[in-house]
């Protein structure tokens, strides 16, 4: 198909346009539209409620838009020749059945990709979770399957990544890691989206800017644009998004 | 294929479908172990129709797996969000894992019929009903299809214990099914009551004659349509 050929231009890059979702008589994505590129760490924040998630979830096929495009290299996710070598997702929780093993979790997905087994314990070595390879997801801790999570995203050395509230129940430590990982995987030319409603924990990660707000773009840019005249970005967010009912 | 490989490696890694596998073997041989004093041209035949289960945990955890939400405490996300990132075609996620299904189905149809059937021979000795190819083929026939059908059903419904419940309870303890026979005729075009008629010669007070080709059409009829709708709603809804 000629579309699932990505342009060299388009590789790596988010292209979200015109989404709009109405959910039970209620527009909770009111037409947003921005763009996250290759080499960059693009935040996407806004208060909960604000359509981050759905926004994530249109772009990864798991739901449908009323309206609008959501792209990854140019084309929508569902068309991609390889999806889990081309973008890999952390969504809610580990993304595993709690009766597996984080280790048969991971090969099946690897399987589901044609990757090497090896690849399995490559990943879970990245995310420290070697030694509970063999337990049961049922027995992780919260932290643990956020890792878990990762690992799974990481399986095909994807190109683009896509994290909602990657940072949600990891402890110090682990938001350490995380924030190091992403700034690395920006800094090798990958594409970085992650969602978050934590302001000050992000300041430091993140390159680009979207502020959302009740399923409106309210603010794009860089870190520094979108900071402005305010003393920090967590300052810039809630003049923003003030009145949104927090 | 990829996606089918990925589909029997969730299968062989959860512990509900070895237990399927245990249900499927042991009851209907078991149900042949009590009812072996009893020779009859159905013996074996029946326990394999009613003795079912263990495909119906199959086909229902296949699916109603993808849908286990995670405690709120560990995140409450479910395995369906990273299956459809990995295989993000509806039709082919869904074709693959009926496929795994299929595939381990048909050999649980094997061994079920081998023991239920070494059970009545070994009993009743030459007072068992010979063999016949065409009434095996049946009971493989209808258990694939079971497996199917609680697939099906657990696609439309998102969920395992209402489908769980009431396909076990109908095959077990009270068929329902059975029971609207007494109501009207048409009860016996049910895909289970007809699926019978591939194997079993007699179903207690017949009114209605269904002939084993009849039988495995009107099966096939309500497979085929509940595959199809269900990938329908699966296709077009939300995740």
């Amino acid at each position: 198909m000629w579309f699932s050929r990505p342009l060299a231009s388009l590789v790596g890059v988010i292209t979200i346009d015109g989404l709009v979702k109405r959910r039970g008589g209620k527009e909770i994505l009111a037409g947003i539209g921005f763009e996250a590129r290759p080499g960059r760490v693009t935040g996407f924040l806004g208060p909960n409620g604000a359509g981050k998630s759905s926004t994530l979830r249109i772009l990864l096929g798991l739901d449908r838009a009323d309206a609008g495009t959501a792209l990854v290299d140019g084309v929508p996710f569902p068309a991609l020749a390889d999806p889990v070598r081309t973008a890999g997702a952390v969504l809610d929780g580990s993304g595993a059945h709690r009766s597996r093993t984080g280790r048969a979790h991971l090969r099946w997905v690897a399987r589901s990709a044609g990757l090497p087994p090896a690849r399995v314990d490559e990943v879970l070595a990245l995310v420290g979770l070697t030694d509970a390879a063999a337990k049961r997801v049922g027995g992780y801790s919260l932290g643990m399957g956020r890792r878990l999570a990762l690992a799974t995203a990481l399986l095909g050395d994807p190109s683009v990544l896509i994290l909602d509230e990657p940072l949600n129940g990891l402890d110090p430590e682990g938001i350490r890691f995380v924030r190091t990982f992403l700034r690395e995987r920006a800094r090798s030319g990958r594409t970085v989206l992650l969602s978050s409603h934590l302001m000050g924990e992000l300041a430091e990660t993140v390159d680009d800017v979207v502020v959302i707000d009740r399923g409106r773009i309210v603010a794009t840019g860089t870190l520094a644009e979108v900071t402005g005249a305010h003393r920090n970005l967590e300052d810039a967010f809630f003049a923003l998004t003030s009145g949104s009912g927090r | 294929m990829r996606a089918v490989r990925a589909e029997l490696a969730k299968l062989g890694t959860l512990p509900s479908v070895w237990l399927a596998g245990v249900l499927a073997v042991v009851v209907p041989s078991g149900i042949a172990m009590l009812n072996s004093g009893v020779p009859g041209p159905d013996r074996g035949y029946q326990e394999l129709a009613f003795g079912v289960m263990g495909v119906i945990v199959l086909g229902v955890v296949a699916v109603s797996s993808e849908y286990l939400t995670e405690g709120a405490d560990s995140g409450g996300g479910r395995q369906l969000t990273t299956s459809l990132t990995a295989v993000p075609s509806r039709v082919r996620f869904l074709a693959a894992k009926a496929a795994a299904v299929v595939l381990v189905a048909v050999p649980l149809a094997f061994a079920a019929t081998a023991a239920t059937m070494g059970v009545v021979h070994v009993r009743l000795a030459e007072q068992a009903t010979a063999l016949d190819a065409g009434r095996l083929a049946g009971v493989v026939c209808y258990w694939t299809y079971t497996a199917l059908l609680a697939f099906a059903i657990t696609v439309l419904l998102r969920h395992g214990i209402v489908p769980l419940t009431v396909l076990l309870v109908n095959t077990s303890v009270v068929s329902v099914t059975f029971l609207l026979t007494k109501v009207t005729p048409l009860a016996y075009y049910f895909p289970d009551m007809a699926g019978m008629r591939m194997f079993v010669g007699e179903i207690a007070d017949d009114r209605v004659m269904i002939s084993p080709l009849l039988g495995l059409l009107v099966m096939s009829a309500w497979v085929a349509g509940l595959l199809a709708l269900a990938s329908a709603v699966f296709t077009r809804r939300d995740a």
